[in-house]
């Protein structure tokens, strides 16, 4: 058994979690609690990788990260390109369930009473120290909530991971990805292995996310 | 000193007021959607008005003229919304030390000296959710003074509070406010609250303030017909003044003449002014038969019971007069309110005529058109 799948998956998506902790935060946040102009498209935008087809959402994000876009060149230059690595695959499996991320840090930030920010600004404490010892640990469940969610969509992206990451075994084969190849290689023992253990934790996830979200409700 | 000038318009609601308050208790008085919450949050600093001012002890807070709006981080206003607004994942401890800011040993002496004046020193350790109706306000009130506000804002502070609680609460709030010489502003809609509590009431109505003045003129000398209403007066009777003798008021009302005490508090009413005699219900006596008369310069009027309304701790009777009506256009005259002990000494329920007696100084005049 080739256990470098569940290694690559497991880095990538704690990786793809961990950049949309900070993005889904900062995001959900801002559509939480702040009304500006553009507020509502915004929100479709972050929203868009879920309704998209994954090779939509792959090709994009080649489109802007490869070898012929700025900012892929720059990263080039820099010594850590994307496209066809692991990292691509982060940033396939980040983007894909930054949604899930946002949408959940959002309904966390706005199930906080506001008059409980706004007495906390009446005793004196700065925007920040509000959001940090308010706001964030009364969103807390929601958020984890969301991490979770994010993290289960991150380790199953198949489409936008093999678009921008490829499937090279040994570098970039992800576990959903193995999964295509040991279905197309005939191997159904593997796939069904794979496939099990997959199902297998997404449920364990969602059951996480149902409990999390009870106890946000009492 | 609190000086406060707040003027906003939505498409459906205009907020106009102007208000100077002492180190003292001013109950914002009025029903829900009267503006009165909005006030307090001006003051805070939480809702920014498209007009006015607020000066806060020669500080200015806000002022939309020269720009200038202090975050509420920066007022020193305690406020307590309606519902207290405790902090849920906080001890009673760490909530009323969430404003303090200094040496531990300092916050510590502070919040339990504090807690200590709120009755609550032994609960420090437990969450909101562990603690009852009247002990949460107690903490929201320890979390709002224990930063030393220059001002105090109580939104509704005792509605949802039982009637034992609520009183205990009253006392609390009485006593904190003779020993910290602050301004409180008290947001309620129970009048007896207010007459309670208050050193003046602000009576607002629909965005605008109606009357300012201690409990008792707001009561027996409302300034203006809603007032009047929000106040409880159940008479209001149209009547026109025939002029001014050394007994009092001559007044016509409907076709009887009464006498009535004049308006300390506006100019004299000319005769054939139009006027609203404001009579509580509460203020008018029944003539009990084995006693003297009343002095003759007292109304006194004939008629009967023709209805009456049993509201457990006092009786509103309907009395009809005999004879000229004062409101020719209705079946009963006054409505008149008798504690249930009278009711049952005088035997009201089987014997329907009598004589009712109103003093003069019970009939209050308000100028009709300020309506």
């Amino acid at each position: 058994m080739d256990w470098f799948p569940f290694l690559l998956s497991a880095q990538v998506a704690t990786l793809a979690t961990g950049i949309n902790l900070v993005v889904g935060i900062a995001i959900g946040w801002l559509l939480a609690r702040r009304s500006f102009p553009g507020r509502d498209l915004l929100g479709a935008i972050v929203t868009i990788p879920l309704v998209l087809p994954p090779t939509v959402l792959g090709y994009y994000l080649l489109i802007a990260l490869g070898r012929a876009s700025p900012i892929g060149q720059a990263l080039e230059a820099l010594g850590v390109p994307l496209v066809f690595t692991w990292r691509g695959a982060v940033v396939a499996a980040a983007v894909s369930s930054l949604p899930l991320m946002i949408q959940s840090c959002r309904a966390a930030f706005e199930g906080v009473d506001r008059e409980l920010e706004q007495v906390a600004r009446t005793l004196g404490r700065s925007e920040w120290e509000v959001f940090r010892t308010i706001t964030l640990p009364l969103a807390w469940r929601g958020i984890l909530a969301g991490m979770i969610l994010s993290f289960a969509r991150a380790l199953g992206d198949f489409g936008a991971t093999l678009m921008v990451a490829g499937n090279i075994p040994g570098r970039t084969q992800t576990l959903a990805i193995a999964v295509y190849d040991a279905v197309q290689a005939n191997d159904l023992t593997r796939a069904g292995i794979l496939v099990a253990i997959l199902s297998i934790f997404g449920i364990l996830a969602l059951v996480a996310v149902q409990q999390l979200g009870r106890r946000l409700v009492a | 000193m609190l000086e406060l000038e707040i003027a906003h318009t939505w498409p459906d609601f205009h907020l106009e007021l102007q208000l100077t308050i002492g180190a003292e208790l001013i109950v914002l008085f009025g029903r829900s959607g009267s503006g009165k919450s909005l006030t307090l949050r001006t003051v805070a600093g939480l809702f920014r008005p498209a007009f006015g001012r607020v000066v806060l002890n020669g500080r200015v807070l806000f002022d939309s003229q020269s720009g200038v709006n202090l975050p509420p981080q920066a007022r020193r206003v305690g406020y307590v919304p309606q519902g207290y607004a405790l902090f849920p994942h906080l001890t009673v401890f760490e909530n009323v030390a969430y404003g303090l800011r200094g040496p531990s040993a300092e916050i510590h002496r502070r919040v339990m000296e504090w807690l200590d004046r709120v009755g609550l020193a032994d609960l420090a350790g437990r969450r909101p959710h562990q603690l009852s109706g009247g002990q949460q306000q107690r903490v929201a009130l320890a979390r709002a003074l224990a930063i030393q506000p220059d001002v105090l804002l109580l939104d509704e502070p005792l509605s949802a509070l039982d009637a034992p609680t609520r009183s205990e609460l009253q006392t609390l709030i009485r006593n904190l406010q003779r020993q910290l010489n602050i301004p409180i502003l008290f947001v309620t809609h129970n009048l007896a609250e207010a007459i309670l509590l208050a050193d003046r009431i602000a009576v607002l109505e629909r965005g605008r303030l109606l009357q300012v003045g201690p409990p008792k003129e707001v009561l027996h000398h409302p300034a203006r017909v809603e007032v009047a209403r929000l106040v409880g007066v159940r008479n209001l009777l149209r009547g026109q003044v025939r002029g001014l003798d050394p007994e009092g008021l001559r007044l016509l009302i409907g076709e009887r003449e009464l006498r009535a005490r004049p308006n300390p508090l506006v100019p004299p009413l000319p005769a054939g002014a139009e006027v609203l005699a404001c009579i509580r219900a509460e203020h008018i006596a029944i003539v009990r038969p084995d006693r003297p008369l009343p002095p003759e310069r007292e109304n006194l009027l004939e008629g009967e019971i023709i209805g009456e309304m049993d509201y457990g701790l006092a009786r509103a009777l309907f009395f009809r007069l005999h004879g000229p009506r004062l409101t020719p256009d209705r079946d009963y005259d006054v409505e008149i309110e008798v504690p249930p002990y009278i009711y049952e000494r005088l035997g009201l329920d089987r014997i329907r005529c009598w004589t009712i007696a109103i003093r003069p100084e019970s009939i209050h005049l308000i100028p009709a058109g300020s309506e």
